[in-house]
């Protein structure tokens, strides 16, 4: 464990040398988040209306946490990066190295997430101040609790871009499957809560990887609820597990037939 | 100067010629790129499929009318992309010395610069348009408008692009202006001018003219209208005109690195 967090350590403090770049793309998210305001707006032709459930506040607040989840990961990053691991036979150096591949990937890029995260969050909050002039009501152990599963969230979905940047081991090109898979979690989870599906696929979002990457979090900060906590937590350590799994298990299928020309 | 033209043009359609063949090589790939790209578009129909459950009219827009609003929005970024990839390199190309290969060929050395490389990927957001373009109501005027404005805004599109490459001529470290100017064309693309107000409105046909590339071409395709159609060519030829101007003039500040690269 300690080897994973000096890896951890180690892509911090280089992260922290770049703080400005990581401001700068700030910009990028705070755009998004000003198209999406205004989407919201539109649709709201009175601030007071509920829709689904939903006040315009608490969906700006839900659309500003699943996008700091969502651009605080830099999904297409792991993806290309995974991708060009397998292509190049870099992989190749990790073999002989005393760590799993799978656990190098998750400590390196978690780092990268949680100092972006940091920075996006607390941005992300300003801006959401700005535009609404308020804060959702909850404690401060409710959010340190939202974090938490913010934390979890961004796990499974390195585990699960990993397990799709592995597919690179048996076809060329993997990042096809990564659009769709971003696409999915966009659509579904990011741009619109589960409330707003048609009854028959709500039961099928609660179980998929939407509900626990991007909903669970998002709907803790605007509607918290203990109950609603524990379900999330727990379906976020099953989804922990089982990705860790499928990642392992096609780590070891691909690793077979990897083939190294050159050196 | 017309023969000039005429073997630039025909230099520039052969490198984009072998860059297609060369991603030909790996057929299943290449197919799988188009056919996974024009389902990455297709997601996207979901949000407008629950937004106008929610509303009959969005921005102004019914919804065949954002369908097509996505088909130029796609079609715009395909050709783009296809035909000019490596303007969205360009940043890195002048910083690493890369552009040293094409500066000692007798051609125009940005449009080598940017031609060299196809996004097989590209072709399926094309395809993706044409599709939306049928969805929307296909006429012989609808066809060959849309092919003429995906052109346009294809080219307004790469110059934005260009022009924020070029920036490294003068700046270091400009890759995330770059990135952060090049997604906010794709972003407001996709979504109806009707929803932004005031200065915002003003910048999407000015600044950042996501207006003359996608949301003029909707409306002429709705109505047409032929002042408006000159508007987005003489807009074109313009942004194409500055975008040469600026690449030419940083191209004076270029200086070489000791980088050894060859071109296969």
């Amino acid at each position: 464990m300690r080897k994973y967090l000096y890896i951890f350590k180690s892509e911090v403090m280089s992260n922290m040398q770049y703080l400005a770049n990581l401001l700068l793309g700030f910009i990028g998210y705070a755009i998004m988040l000003f198209i999406l305001l205004n989407m919201w707006k539109y649709l709201y032709s009175d601030p007071n209306e509920i829709i689904n459930g939903y006040s315009l506040n608490q969906m700006v607040w839900y659309v500003i946490i699943t996008e700091i989840i969502w651009s605080g990961l830099g999904g297409r990053k792991l993806s290309k990066k995974i991708a060009e691991d397998v292509k190049s036979g870099n992989i190749a150096y990790n073999i002989s190295k005393p760590y799993s591949y799978i656990g190098y990937v998750l400590s390196n890029h978690l780092a990268d997430v949680i100092v972006k995260g940091t920075i996006y969050f607390i941005l992300g909050m300003i801006l959401g101040f700005i535009f609404l002039g308020t804060f959702p009501e909850m404690t401060l152990l409710n959010l340190v609790f939202v974090l938490l599963s913010c934390i979890l969230s961004n796990i499974i979905s390195i585990f699960l871009i990993t397990f799709i940047g592995l597919f690179s081991f048996f076809v060329e090109d993997s990042s096809p499957f990564y659009w769709i898979y971003s696409k999915i979690i966009l659509v579904l989870g990011t741009i619109f809560p589960i409330e707003y599906f048609p009854v028959f696929l709500r039961g099928i979002l609660k179980f998929s990887p939407v509900y626990v990457v991007s909903y669970g979090p998002a709907k803790l900060f605007v509607d918290f609820s203990w109950n609603n906590l524990i379900s999330i937590l727990i379906a976020q350590i099953i989804y922990i597990v089982i990705s860790y799994l499928l990642c392992t298990f096609i780590y070891k299928k691909g690793v077979r037939r990897l083939n190294v020309n050159g050196g | 100067m017309l023969m000039a033209v005429k073997n630039q043009l025909r230099i520039t359609l052969l490198s984009i010629k072998y860059a297609f063949m060369r991603e030909l090589l790996n057929k299943v790939t290449f197919i799988t790129n188009v056919i996974f790209m024009v389902l990455n578009n297709a997601c996207m129909i979901v949000q407008w499929v629950i937004l106008y459950s929610l509303k009959d009219n969005f921005g102004g827009y019914t919804f065949n009318q954002v369908l097509l609003l996505w088909g130029f929005a796609a079609g715009t970024y395909g050709v783009s992309h296809f035909f000019f990839k490596d303007a969205y390199n360009l940043s890195e190309t002048i910083n690493s010395g890369k552009l040293d290969v094409y500066l000692v060929q007798p051609k125009n050395v940005l449009l080598s610069a940017i031609t060299s490389n196809i996004e097989t990927s590209a072709l399926g957001d094309f395809v993706y348009g044409f599709i939306m373009l049928f969805i929307y109501g296909v006429t012989f005027q609808n066809f060959f408008l849309f092919i003429f404005f995906s052109i346009t805004g294809g080219l307004i599109l790469t110059s934005v692009a260009v022009i924020l490459g070029s920036l490294s001529f003068w700046f270091n470290k400009t890759e995330t202006i770059v990135e952060t100017g090049n997604s906010l064309m794709v972003n407001f693309a996709t979504y109806p001018d009707g929803i932004f107000k005031g200065f915002v409105k003003i910048l999407l046909f000015t600044l950042i003219p996501v207006g003359l590339a996608n949301y003029l071409p909707v409306k002429i395709i709705t109505k047409f209208d032929l002042g408006l159609t000159l508007i987005v060519l003489l807009f074109t030829i313009f942004i194409v005109t500055l975008a040469f101007m600026i690449f030419n003039k940083g191209l004076k500040r270029y200086s070489s690195t000791n980088l050894m690269n060859a071109r296969i």
